[in-house]
């Protein structure tokens, strides 16, 4: 569980610890919080491990793989969903700001993915969550670099699902809109996330255990068939046409 | 272990998705069988998982030029020579020599590779790994 430290992450670690899963919680620098996560998951009965490392680094993203192995005996789901964003318009965004949102998110995606394989292969099983973003699919002003860098996620699922399904490997992702986290935080302040909620057809964010059942649903049983998905979690945000005004 | 003949045909077999008939010792897993990388990927982890034999993909390359040299394994337009060919014709028995040196391309040399080729590489590397 790469970024397992808080907001959807935190959740996802939580459902599938209850779920009966031994999660590793991955921090890159909140291990106080990864650490409370693992206490909340063994106080209730769970196993669960805190394992650090900056999975935008390929070597990191092994190392994290491997005491997840060594700490927990095994390997059998990866949730991608680690995740940085730095907001800008593209006239007023540095080069750089680009490439370090690509890399933690898509990079961090691709080198977990890449580090698990070694495992999922041997063993013939595996599923893969990569926790995306409606905006990978839809344009939205400030966020190009994050939404490039989510879209690279969705195709990724896709080609990964045709390449791995004959190892017994699923690869599916959870395409979240807007849920109460800190990445939305600049949202909420302004007026509570009212601008954006009365926008959405449910009139209402998604709540980071909305998300994170979906995310648990693709790494579970239940969807033995399913790769390659990408599922909206979006109250309805991405079906509609977004321009005019209803009868 | 299971025995390694049946390992590798249940492999390419079930990979291929081909029926039991198909599958030959002296059939080419590439050129007969209609092997991709993919395919032989799929086949190495299968073979590993029923023998416990651990052979990653870029093994085959080097196991076929057996430790020779680029240079010594084949001229500048990259023809196998006739120390290449000498080569290949002990990992790949069914080969003649005379029909390879100063004829296949190096990149071709996979195309040769047999079941039964592949069968004595496990069989090589399970003896080497209990030895």
């Amino acid at each position: 569980m790469t970024g397992g430290s808080r907001g959807i992450g935190r959740s996802i670690a939580e459902v599938l610890a209850a779920e009966g899963a031994a999660v590793a919680v991955n921090y890159r620098s909140g291990e106080a919080q990864a650490q409370e996560v693992v206490q909340t998951i063994t106080q209730s009965g769970g196993r669960a491990a805190a394992v650090g490392g900056d999975v935008s680094e390929y070597a990191q993203a092994e190392a994290v793989v491997a005491e997840t192995v060594a700490q927990l005996g095994g390997i059998h789901i990866l949730v991608n969903n680690a995740g940085i964003s730095k907001d800008a318009l593209i006239y007023n965004m540095d080069p750089g700001e680009w490439l370090d949102v690509m890399r933690v998110n898509f990079g961090g995606t691709f080198n977990c993915t890449k580090a698990s394989l070694g495992p999922f292969m041997s063993q013939r099983e595996g599923a893969v969550v990569n926790i995306s973003s409606v905006m990978g699919e839809r344009g939205w002003t400030g966020e190009s670099n994050y939404a490039a860098s989510k879209g690279a996620i969705n195709a990724f699922t896709r080609c990964c699902a045709v390449e791995f399904a004959r190892f017994g490997i699923r690869v599916n992702a959870v395409l979240p809109g807007f849920a109460p986290t800190d990445m939305v935080a600049g949202l909420m302040d302004k007026d509570g996330g009212k601008g954006i909620s009365k926008q959405i057809p449910m009139k209402r964010f998604a709540t980071v255990e909305e998300v994170a059942r979906t995310a648990v649903f693709l790494a579970g049983p239940d969807s033995s068939h399913m790769t390659g998905a990408l599922l909206t979690v979006d109250g309805g945000v991405s079906a509609q046409v977004g321009i005019g005004k209803p009868l | 272990m299971a025995d390694v003949d049946s390992a590798v045909k249940e492999a390419v077999v079930e990979a291929l998705a081909l029926d039991d008939d198909e599958v030959t010792p002296e059939a080419t897993l590439m050129e007969e069988l209609g092997a991709e990388s993919i395919d032989l990927l799929d086949i190495l982890f299968r073979i590993e998982k029923s023998t416990g034999v651990k052979i990653e993909a870029s093994d085959l390359g080097d196991y076929i030029q057996g430790g020779i040299s680029d240079d010594e394994f084949s001229d500048e337009n990259q023809v196998i020579s006739e120390v290449g060919a000498e080569q290949l014709h002990k990992v790949m028995p069914q080969t003649d020599p005379a029909d390879l040196a100063g004829k296949l391309k190096a990149d071709e040399v996979m195309t040769l590779f047999t079941v039964q080729n592949l069968v004595e590489m496990v069989s090589s590397r399970a003896d080497g790994a209990s030895g």
